[in-house]
């Protein structure tokens, strides 16, 4: 049984139709990304997937289980964690806070969510910051929070949206290893991004959507050479030109 | 049958006065996304400004407002200026800035019992020549005062919509209420626009204190009753949409006046409070729907 | 030197004040000034209640004095009508208070920001009105904007009322103490980090597995429970209750500007706030009030604008930072101290 299904998922807001049809399986263990031009709908699947809000029509199963009309709380509880695209830290909570309040979602003790916020803080090595207020993080900083954050939920599936955005070579880098290793241990990763040669390497299977249809998918290579995607993402001339 | 059309026609009367009052509010919020708490008192500080003018100098009321507003306006401006601004500014990133209005609420406190500690709980009023003059058409009695407030109210109105209409000015706080970083981008100092847009506020609200004196009561704690009923009726016609405030306005004073034709008065402000619950929840954007329109 | 021995000045001076709070009344015998020290106690009571959905949780009420009213009028009527003692009475109040709180908060919780505080504003107002203009209920005579006496009693403490201040003073002492605790350990729970995350970003909580409306509602709960009990005490105290002084939106802002000025959301800022507010704003109305009724409100209004322009996060850290510095000269002189035994 695959981990999250999605089918014929469709929505509007107003006039605009945000997501046609889209179809989607993600296995276990699996890291699928999701790439497609701004606007055309990535961040609006994964507001889907965790209940942001309803879809117009179609079906989002997880591990064989309907979450449509679930709200955010409780896909997380499910087991779907999510780091958002515009990191959005606790301000004014320690960076060991931060990660509490996600350990907490399986815990109820302070003593114990504190335990499973460090362990999550010395795997994505933020533990030296943990007594920094988080709003004086460096950006690099707050998007590994974001992560130790969703982490700290115990997901099954994580949900990544442009974790890479703003970091420069060297962070990208740390970040794709750390991204690695978060498979290693167990989670199925569902990853949101921009930066081309990041998803390539990172995806065993890639979707690409645009205007809120999915027109290609496959492994990152078979994609790439997709005239659908070159067009989508470099215009018409440049498949002209190809060809 | 009369009793009833005088209800509404005394309705109307008052109604565009509470109207103007929270066009004054709506503009502050609509520019500066500010709750005013204090709003009311300044109302009352320009009614007070209003007596004493007169009463020192025995000037018609209604010239008065020549100087007593623009008084309040600069009353206005320094308070955005001195108090609001730094912590406007301190807030700028926060999503529910809580400051400001913390801040204005305890201006209001001080406006208040400041003015009673200087001018004592004694209810005041201003007599004037025509202060009981009233025309008659047909059964229906419309007293001077009161008619000439609603005149000015709806001349006051129109004039500042063709301010922010037509002058620079104007379209300076149109600008910086849609959007403050482009405004600001072109040229527009954003920080002096929200101290007229306020003073403008406060202006307008000494105006309405200006044709109120002549008979409505003066005192202290005049301005609360005047507040409630102003954010009421922004909310009930859409946090900064003028012609909203103004037509909201005009609806709670006509809902004061007919239902106090059969409940008593304390029970008409409960149905108001009721209203302005069941606004808040089911239709936040005010029962007109209207948006602002700059 | 031991952390925690008697000796540690971080265990003495704490301890040494908490003290000196119960021994005061031993000592100053005036009851102008324990009159004072029980407004002081209950207005950091009713502050560090309110705290609780206004601190912790960031939902700011502009309404709260909506409970104290059901608890006082809760606890008096059963005593005039059951003659229930108002220790059991101050109970079923604070019930009652609880149940409003949840019934308000659940359509005010959806607004957010200054909408939630406008519609808290709403239901105070309109709750007094109707009970200013109600003469009865079910034929029980609640006596409108009169108000009610609280039957006479003299010195009981089966019914809560004593000629001395003494009792009055202990109690309430022991309460603010009580509602400390509270606070200390929701801060350090799973509930608590729960609402201090509702209040920095309540979408990331949601993402996290935070119901929202569950935690805010029993923030609510809790501290209108409290605050219901609040309204008791003042009951037995003034042995007199009116809509306007027990549902007053001018109490209700007092708590606020306590608690802002004290420090919103911190554990000690309510009480600090207090000890702050209450003495200066009692002295104003005792020197200059005369028959003017709000002119301790004018430095109420007057301080508050003062911290939010200078002192946003109100005089807590200030104060605290004050407090340390204290306990590290004791510290150190109790370590040169002993320095100095060893040596010989």
């Amino acid at each position: 049984m695959a981990l999250l299904e999605i089918k014929n998922l469709t929505k509007s807001f107003g006039g605009l139709r945000a997501v046609i049809e889209f179809d989607l399986t993600i296995d276990k263990g699996e890291i699928v990304g999701l790439i497609g031009p701004n606007g055309a709908g990535k961040s609006t699947v994964f507001n889907l997937i965790t209940g942001v809000y309803p879809p117009d029509s179609g079906h989002i199963l997880f591990n064989g289980e309907s979450i449509i009309n679930r709200k955010p709380y409780e896909t997380c509880l499910k087991g779907i964690g999510r780091a958002f695209q515009v990191v959005k830290p606790f301000p004014d909570m320690t960076v060991l806070e931060n990660t509490m309040v996600g350990a907490f979602s399986k815990v109820e003790k302070a003593g114990d969510a504190q335990i499973k916020a460090m362990e999550i803080l010395d795997f994505v090595k933020l533990a030296p910051k943990r007594n920094l207020l988080a709003k004086n993080l460096t950006i690099a900083d707050k998007k590994r929070l974001e992560l130790a954050r969703a982490m700290a939920t115990d997901p099954s599936l994580l949900l990544l949206d442009e974790v890479m955005a703003g970091l420069n070579p060297k962070e990208t880098e740390d970040t794709i290893a750390l991204i690695r290793e978060i498979r290693e241990r167990g989670m199925t990763l569902f990853i949101i991004e921009h930066v081309m040669r990041v998803i390539m390497t990172l995806s065993d299977r890639v979707a690409i959507i645009h205007h809120g249809s999915k027109i290609a998918e496959g492994a990152p290579k078979e994609v790439a050479q997709d005239e659908r995607v070159i067009k989508a993402y470099l215009g018409e001339a440049y498949v002209f030109a190809r060809n | 049958m009369e009793m009833l059309l005088q209800a509404i026609i005394n309705g109307i009367l008052m109604g565009s006065v509470y109207g103007l009052t929270a066009l004054g509010l709506t503009l502050i919020f609509g520019v500066m996304k500010v709750i005013n708490f204090a709003h009311g008192s300044c109302l009352m500080v320009g009614m007070f400004a209003s007596y004493w003018f007169v009463t020192l100098t025995g000037i018609d009321p209604y010239l008065a407002l020549i100087v007593v507003v623009p008084f309040c306006f600069a009353f206005g401006y320094l308070i955005q200026d001195t108090l609001i601004s730094p912590v406007f500014k301190r807030e700028k990133g926060v999503r529910e800035p809580f400051g400001v209005l913390l801040l204005t609420s305890g201006l209001w406190l001080v406006l208040d019992n400041l003015a009673l500690l200087l001018f004592g709980a004694n209810f005041r009023s201003i007599k004037t020549p025509y202060s009981s003059l009233s025309y008659q058409i047909g059964d229906i009695i419309i007293n001077g005062p009161r008619l000439y407030a609603f005149i000015g109210t709806i001349a006051g109105a129109y004039l500042f919509h063709l301010f922010l209409k037509k002058t620079v000015m104007g379209q300076a706080i149109r600008a910086t209420g849609q959007d403050r970083d482009v405004a600001g981008l072109m040229g527009v100092n954003v920080y002096r626009i929200y101290s007229v847009a306020f003073g403008i506020g406060i202006a307008i609200t000494g105006f309405v204190g200006g044709l109120l004196t002549p008979f409505y009561y003066v005192h202290p704690t005049v301005g609360y009753v005047f507040d409630i009923k102003a954010f009421v009726i922004v909310v009930l016609g859409g946090l900064g949409s003028i012609p909203g405030a103004l037509l909201g306005g005009i609806i709670i004073g006509l809902i004061e006046s007919v239902v106090a034709q059969f409940l008593t008065a304390t029970w008409t402000a409960a149905i108001t409070y009721a209203i302005f619950l069941a606004v808040l929840f089911l239709k936040p954007e005010g029962i007109l729907g209207l948006k602002g329109e700059w | 030197m031991n952390r925690f021995s008697l000796t540690s000045p971080r265990v003495y001076v704490p301890l040494g004040l908490v003290v000196i709070l119960f021994v005061i009344p031993l000592v100053m015998r005036s009851p102008i000034f324990l009159h004072l020290m029980i407004l002081i106690f209950f207005y950091a009571y009713l502050t560090l209640s309110w705290n609780i959905v206004g601190g912790f949780a960031g939902q700011v009420s502009l309404g709260h004095t909506a409970f104290t009213g059901i608890g006082a009028y809760t606890s008096t009527l059963l005593f005039i009508q059951l003659g229930l003692t108002p220790w059991i009475g101050m109970f079923a109040g604070a019930f009652l208070a609880a149940l409003m709180a949840v019934i308000i908060g659940y359509p005010c919780f959806k607004l957010r920001g200054a909408y939630f505080a406008l519609s808290t504003i709403g239901f105070l107002e309109a709750f007094r009105i109707v009970v200013e203009n109600t003469n009865e209920v079910f034929g029980i005579p609640i006596k409108g904007a009169q108000g009610m006496e609280v039957p006479l009693r003299g010195d009981s403490l089966l019914y809560f009322q004593f000629l001395d201040k003494e009792p009055y003073y202990y109690i309430i002492l022991i309460m603010m103490f009580i509602a400390l605790y509270v606070t200390y350990r929701i801060s350090k729970s799973k509930f608590g980090y729960y609402l201090l995350a509702i209040k920095n970003d309540l979408e990331a909580a949601e993402s996290l597995g935070v119901n929202i409306a569950h935690s805010k509602l029993k923030a609510a709960a809790i501290s209108g429970f409290l605050t219901g009990i609040g309204g008791t005490f003042y009951a037995q105290l003034i042995l007199f209750i009116d809509p306007a002084n027990i549902i007053g939106a001018y109490l209700a802002f007092e708590i606020v500007f306590i608690a802002v000025i004290g420090g919103r959301g911190t554990l000690l800022g309510p009480i600090l706030g207090s000890f702050l507010l209450v003495p200066v704003s009692e002295l104003t109305r005792v020197y200059l009030g005369g028959t003017y009724f709000g002119v301790h409100l004018i430095v109420f209004g007057a301080m508050l604008i003062v911290v939010m322009l200078f002192l946003p996060r109100g005089i807590n850290d200030s104060v605290l930072k004050i407090y340390h510095w204290v306990i590290e000269k004791l510290e150190r002189k109790g370590s040169h101290a002993l320095e100095g035994v060893a040596s010989r």
